[in-house]
Formats: structure tokens, sequence, C-alpha cells
């Protein structure tokens, strides 16, 4: 297999043609997409790479055909994915919600900027944690993923597409325009040096009358894709194991809906990750994500060469939430900051898992620019007078 | 090593950072490149942000440059003030009015002159920039102008780059 | 044409366990289900290398009702997935089954759209003039006048001409025909199915229950009559003036042309991105 970009190597690279190169190693050959600030580069790069290796890179009329031709792609048997920033963000909610409920694999970059609406297009964000969570309606859970460095945004989309197959659900890729612009040596490696996952199909005719059955006991049932005779009916009705619609079932619902959320909340531990720095010791905690977390770690280290007890809690995946290791962090620290770029939103997550065993602070920062270390460090010593 | 090239759209000042961040990169250095620009593609302030460390990067934007290339007086003005005292101003001595001590040459003039392309002005500067602080190889950048200099421009760019060099030695 | 009888081609092709339909009596759109699967039979079509795919709505049902592979999907977006499957996988023949409402109102862009492209895509669209599901409300095919739910003293806008529309977004095949005109029907969807590119064949399709009744159309029969009234075949009203045509609905052929399909030209658009980088001869 020949590669249009280095492998098993390191390049100087933007974080979204890091993702874009990521997502081809990790195996996705259908990508669809419709331009808009910060993420064009994604698709850009998608569209010189895909014809050189038998994928496809289609634009679509607006983001909600393109989530759409993503879960189409994807039940024709393609790893697939689509990348957007807020506006767009928003138009897929409805198709998100329809790949939860259809347990479709895919991987949805957000490369935030500030919203609402409009907004600041070149500026970088977080305002799209929640809606990343709990953006599409009704009940449901899904994978988000957020990396603070080009090399993250490369591993994580490689992470992104075996979370996505290993539990047949839509991930969500929670960038911003800051990561997806800023360039850094990131290195690429050679397809063998990687651990590539492809969703579980139905092992005989029995097992593919059931697509939506937990027939295995883990939640995940196999995917009877298109076109190998299991003739699969996918609905985004509410349905049973063999996915007859059935829509006024309560029990139906109840148990097809737990399932959906039950094997991404029953595998927290699988999915969920994060680094600390300095915990171990520490009075203050500092909760952060993404490109954030970058000056959180910064102001870690200066607090500590002045003395004051600093930790860092960085949070690489966002949903499913630890709320039990916020929980653990509150009851061995006085206060815990949570430094985000937004009018706060982790902040209430880890409010919840602080069950007031620690003050819990928002450190906000909005209108395009990243915390300085600096800022963070002075509103913690000024707390601290 | 905080690097701030400053100038205005037009001038390839992304590109000379780009360039120099791929250096930093080639020898194995971590670096963080980012960039700042008006919205319209010609004639707006136009800012290349690098840092180069030999240890983890956590910073983001350039906040004490302890070099700054000017290219433009509108770069000038724009960022003079992230340069730190003891820092490096190289300005392109034809267009910058500097009220603070510094180095430089006439950058364009010296591109239009000996390569006969003004528009090769980011690699005179990028070759004197080199010079003067070391932060790099002159053989990095080297490679790093043949894989990312457009196709064609290669042998242009290494001239513009080495004239630059050999004025930053004097 | 010999016709098989109705009870082979409902157990061959249709899920015993997903039956009853849940049409209204005097709906037409179990019989443009039937002439879909007679073609599909007619031609021997393998039924495991076919993909049906809808939006929402009375006429999105049907690809439950089908033995087939099949993607319900959301209101209007049936074409957007439908680009996703066949790109993904073009060994697959995709049929959207849809109606006026989710294909031309809130789906209209998907549509123009996949039009423009010539994807490769067999549409069998059920003009029922309405949104039958949610009760009756006037529909962008809604005939001028003509009472819904939410144009009780009726429709003031211009509808659309979802065949034109189709002709001049670039369509490789358009045809129309009523519920009433079966064989012509079936020999359209026929061709439609062997054809690369976009094709698509409209059903005029009675719904007496949402439709017909606030329209002094209270039953089948009555709707039939009526599209016997408002219809005109092709051949004929190339010749009629234009206020003749005023409140008709022309039936036939539209076109029938093979200008390369979206699946043709990514195939080529490949072996020149490879050329021009070099990858190949």
């Amino acid at each position: 297999m020949r590669y249009p970009f280095p492998v098993g190597d390191a390049d100087f690279i933007q974080g979204d043609e890091a993702i874009a190169r990521a997502a081809i190693l990790a195996g996705c050959r259908f990508y669809a997409g419709y331009p808009i600030t910060p993420a064009s580069e994604i698709f850009e790069a998608m569209s010189l790479y895909m014809p050189l290796v038998d994928g496809v890179s289609i634009q679509m009329e607006d983001e909600i055909g393109s989530i759409a031709a993503v879960i189409g792609a994807s039940w024709a048997g393609a790893k697939a994915m689509t990348a957007t920033s807020g506006p767009g963000f928003s138009l897929m909610m409805e198709n998100l919600g329809y790949a939860i409920m259809t347990e479709t694999p895919l991987v949805l970059v957000n490369v935030q900027r500030s919203g609402p609406s409009t907004g600041q297009p070149t500026l970088a964000a977080q305002g799209d944690l929640m809606q990343a969570i709990w953006g599409t309606h009704g009940d449901h859970s899904l994978i988000v993923l957020t990396p603070a460095t080009v090399q993250e945004a490369f591993d994580m989309t490689i992470r992104a597409f075996n979370l996505a197959e290993k539990y047949r659900t839509p991930v969500i890729l929670l960038t911003d325009a800051e990561v997806g612009h800023m360039r850094e040596r990131v290195y690429a490696p050679h397809p063998d040096e990687l651990e590539l996952v492809y969703r579980k199909l139905p092992a005989n005719e029995e097992e593919a009358k059931y697509p939506f059955g937990d027939i295995h006991g883990d939640l995940v049932p196999p995917m009877p894709i298109f076109g190998k005779g299991y003739r699969t009916y996918v609905t985004g009705l509410t349905h049973d194991e063999r996915g007859r619609p059935k829509t006024v079932d309560a029990e139906i619902h109840e148990r097809l809906v737990k399932r959906i959320v039950g094997k991404i909340e029953n595998n927290k531990k699988d999915i969920i990750d994060y680094e600390t720095y300095g915990l171990e010791d520490a009075d203050i905690a500092i909760v952060s994500f993404g490109i954030v977390a970058r000056s959180a770690m910064r102001a870690v280290k200066e607090l500590r060469k002045e003395g004051i007890n600093a930790g860092l809690l960085k949070l690489n995946v966002l949903w499913p939430f630890d709320f039990e290791l916020i929980e653990k962090i509150a009851e061995n620290v006085e206060r815990i900051y949570v430094a985000e770029m937004n009018l706060g939103q982790l902040y209430h997550m880890v409010k919840e898992g602080a069950n007031g065993k620690a003050k819990v602070e928002l450190i906000s920062r909005i209108g395009g620019e990243v915390h300085t270390p600096g800022e963070i460090v002075e509103r913690i010593k000024r707390d601290l007078r | 090593m905080q690097i701030r090239i400053a100038g205005i759209g037009g001038q390839g000042v992304i590109l000379a950072g780009i360039i120099l961040g791929e250096a930093a990169a080639i020898e194995g250095l971590n670096v963080v490149q980012t960039q700042d620009y008006g919205s319209q593609s010609r004639g707006g302030h136009s800012i290349a942000d690098l840092i180069i460390s030999k240890e983890p990067i956590y910073d983001l934007m350039v906040t004490k440059a302890d070099v700054l290339v000017a290219l433009a007086q509108l770069g000038y003005d724009s960022t003079k003030d992230s340069l730190r005292k003891d820092g490096i101003l190289i300005i392109d001595t034809d267009l910058v009015k500097p009220d603070r001590e510094y180095v430089g040459a006439p950058f364009t003039r010296l591109a239009e002159e000996k390569t006969g392309l003004a528009l090769t002005v980011n690699m005179v500067a990028l070759g004197y920039l080199v010079a003067k602080t070391n932060v790099v190889k002159k053989e990095s950048v080297e490679m790093a102008i043949k894989r990312r200099a457009p196709k064609g421009t290669e042998e242009i760019n290494l001239k513009a780059f080495r004239i630059g060099y050999e004025e930053g030695l004097k | 044409m010999y016709l098989k009888p109705s009870y082979e081609i409902r157990d061959k092709y249709l899920r015993k366990d997903m039956l009853p339909t849940i049409f209204c009596p005097g709906c037409g759109i179990g019989a443009v289900l039937q002439y879909t699967l007679r073609a599909i039979d007619d031609l021997g079509l393998n039924q495991d290398e076919i993909v049906w795919v809808s939006g929402i709505g009375c006429s999105s049902r049907v690809p439950g009702y089908v033995n087939f592979d099949g993607l319900h999907t959301t209101h209007g977006r049936a074409l957007a997935f439908a680009t996703g499957i066949k790109m993904a996988n073009p060994d697959l023949k995709v049929i959207a089954f849809m109606g006026d409402g989710d294909a031309a109102a809130i789906g209209g862009n998907h549509l123009i759209h996949a039009i423009r492209r010539n994807l490769d895509v067999t549409v069998i669209l059920v003009n029922n003039f309405t949104y039958g599901m949610t009760g009756g409300q006037v529909a962008p095919t809604t005939p001028k006048g003509l009472r819904g739910t939410t144009a009780p003293y009726g429709s003031f806008e211009n509808p659309f001409d979802i065949a034109e529309l189709a002709v001049a977004a670039g369509a490789n095949y358009v045809a129309r025909w009523s519920v009433f005109n079966y064989l012509q029907g079936i020999n359209s969807i026929k061709k439609a199915l062997q054809k690369r590119g976009f094709t698509l064949v409209e059903f005029l399709s009675p719904c007496p229950i949402s439709f017909g009744r606030r329209n002094k159309l209270k039953t089948a029969p009555e709707l039939i009559k009526w599209y016997q009234k408002i219809t005109v075949p092709i051949s004929k009203a190339k010749d009629m003036p234009p206020e003749e045509l005023e409140g008709k609905v022309v039936i036939g052929e539209f076109v029938d042309r093979d200008r390369p399909s979206l699946v043709e030209e990514y195939e080529a658009y490949k072996r020149r991105a490879k050329k021009i980088m070099g990858w190949e001869e």
C-alpha cells in the first residue's frame, strides 16, 4: 500500500492535516464534507489524498448531507468521517442522533470556533463541549475525544476510529481552531505499527438476524453491513433486536436505549483517558482539556516553582466522564480550578463530580485567545491571598 | 526560543515561519508554529510565530519574543511590544523605521537586485535570521526549503536564503 | 407483458412479519411498491445487491416491508444517505423510495444536488400532493387552490413540477405516471433500474384520507378519475398552448439520456489524480 504522505517518519504539519492523514492510516476510505473555517483544511487534505488511495472524498450540499453520506457509507462497509465547525456541527445534530440510534460507526471532527452563530470563524473556542455530549435530542451516549497537540490530534483520530468500530458508535473528535491550524512535529507510524480495530461482522446468518440485539453479551451487536445478503433493515424509529420498528412498546424502547447508553457507560474504563501532573501532593488541582491544558500545564509548573502545590488533570476524553476520579481528587485538594475557553461547561461536570468535597472554581476565557499561563497563575495566587 | 516574523500579507511571512519550523523539526527539536493574519489575502498584517525548544512546549503564542523580524512597518507596529527588552530586532532597513536598537539589511532590495524577484524577501530575511541567531543549522533550512518551497522555485529560494545568510554573517 | 399473480410477488419480496402495512384504504403506495417489485422481478435483479433508502413519511416505510437491505433515514435526507452508500460500494444498486414532501420540500436541496451530480440511484417518487402521515398539510406539490390543514382556504403557493425539475437539473431518465398507468409505470421503472446515473419515476398516487377528503375526492376511484381529468400525455401536451395546459399534469417519459454518472465520473477522477501525481501512467 502506497501513501501520499510520509509514514514511519516525522513531519511538520498542521493539526487539520494530521487529522486527515491519521484518518487515512486508520483505514478511513470515505469522507464527505462542506467547506467551513477552520475545518476546511481537513477536507482539502482528504480531497488530495482520497482518490490516490482509492477512497472517496465528496463535497456535499451542506453539513446535513455530509453526515448523512457518512452514515450511508458506513452501512456500505466503509470507515467514514466528516469534519466541521460550530455552524455545521449544529446542522449535523439530527443525523448524529440517527447514527447513535442505528449504532453506526463514524468519526465526526469538530474544529471549534467561537459561537454562538457565525461568531469568530478563525478563532479558537471550547464552547461546543455540552453540544458534543448532549446536542442531539433524546437519551443517548457517545464518545468525545479532545486533543491538545498536533500529535494528539493525529493519535486520537486513529483512536476515534478504533473506538467507533469497537463500540459501533459515532465518536466525536472535539478540537479547536488553535490545534487545527498550528504546526508541530508529528510522528506518523507506519501502518504495520498500528493496531486497527474493525467492526464485528455477523459470524453466521443467525447472528445477522439480530443487528440490534445483545447476542454476544457485550452490548455491541455485530453489524450486518449492506450487500452481503443479510437483508438488514435499519431505522431511526425505536426498533427491536431484529430492527423492526416498535414505536409504542415502552419495554422495547427502554431495552434499546439503555443498551445503547450502556455500551458506552459500562465500558468507561476502556474508553476514558487522562493525564495527571503533580496531583499526588497537590492542594490545588487544575482540570483542563484541549488547547487550554497546555497553558494549564505551564501554570502548574510555575505555581510549583513558587512553592504552591498545584497539580493538573488533563482530560483526553470528555465523554464518558469520570465523575469518580474528580471526587477522588476533590477529597485530596482544597480547591479545583476548571480552565476552559467558554463560560463554564466542563465546570458543571467537575462540580458534580467533586460532590461538595472541594470548592470548584471556573477560570473562563472567551473571545478567541487561549488563556496565558500567567493569567491562570495570577488568578490562583489572588485567591490564595 | 520565541521567534516572531511580522509583515504584510503577500510577503511570504507564513511560509518563512513554516520553513524555519520544518528546519527545527528536521533537527529533532520541538517546535510550535502558529499564525495570525487579517481576513484579507493581501495587504493586511501577517504574523508567523515560532517556539523552538529542546523541552516539551506548552506555550502557544509568542508572548515574549527573543527575536522579532519585521518586514513592514505595519507588522512592526503591531508586534513591537511583544519583543523582550534584550531581544533581537531584525528589520528590512528600507521599509521599517524602528524606535529601538536593531540589526538588519534592505531585504526587499537585496531580493530584487540579487535574485530578480522581490517575492524572495522572506527567504533573504530567513537567511539573515539564521546567521544571526544560529537557532537551527543552515543545512536544515536548506533541506526544509527543498521540501516546502513551491515546485520549481526551490533554487531561487535557496539562492535568496544564502544571500540573506551571507549578509547576516557580516 | 405477462403479469405474475400478486401473491407470488408478495411471497417472494415482502417481510411477512412486517405486514400488514400502515397504509390506509385507498392509498396508492402499495400499488407503486408492487410496480417496483414487478420491475425488479422481471429484470431478474439480485435481491442481495439492492439497497432501499427512504426518508420520513408514509412511503418511507416501504424499505421496512421489502426483504432487502434497507435504510430508513431522517426526513428529506434519503438521497444524501444514498450518496454515501453508492459511492462507498458502487456494486450496490440503490432505490430511493420517497414522498413528495420528503423529496421536494425538506429534501429539495439534496434532490437537486443528487440530480446535478447524476448520482446512480433510482428514485421512486410517490406524489400524493399532501403530507399524509402527519394529517394532510399542504405540500410543495399541492395544486394551487386545493386544501390542506395548513392552507384550509386553499393553497396560495405555486407547486413544484418535480419531473420537470429533475429534467432541468440533469437527470438521465425521468418519467411520470399516475398509479392508474400500471403497465407504463412498470416499464418506466424497469428502464430506470437499468440505467446509470440519476433516474426518477414519479407517480400520482391517491391519498383519499388526508388529501381527497378535504378536496371533494373522498375515495380512490374519485381520485383516479380526477387524475384522468387532469393528466395529459406528453405527446399531446407538446402541441397544446400554455393556457390549455394550465392546471394539467403532463405524464409520460420526459427524458431518456446517458450522461456520465457520478460513479463513472469519480472513477475517471481517481485515474486522473493518480496520473497527475505520477502514480500511474
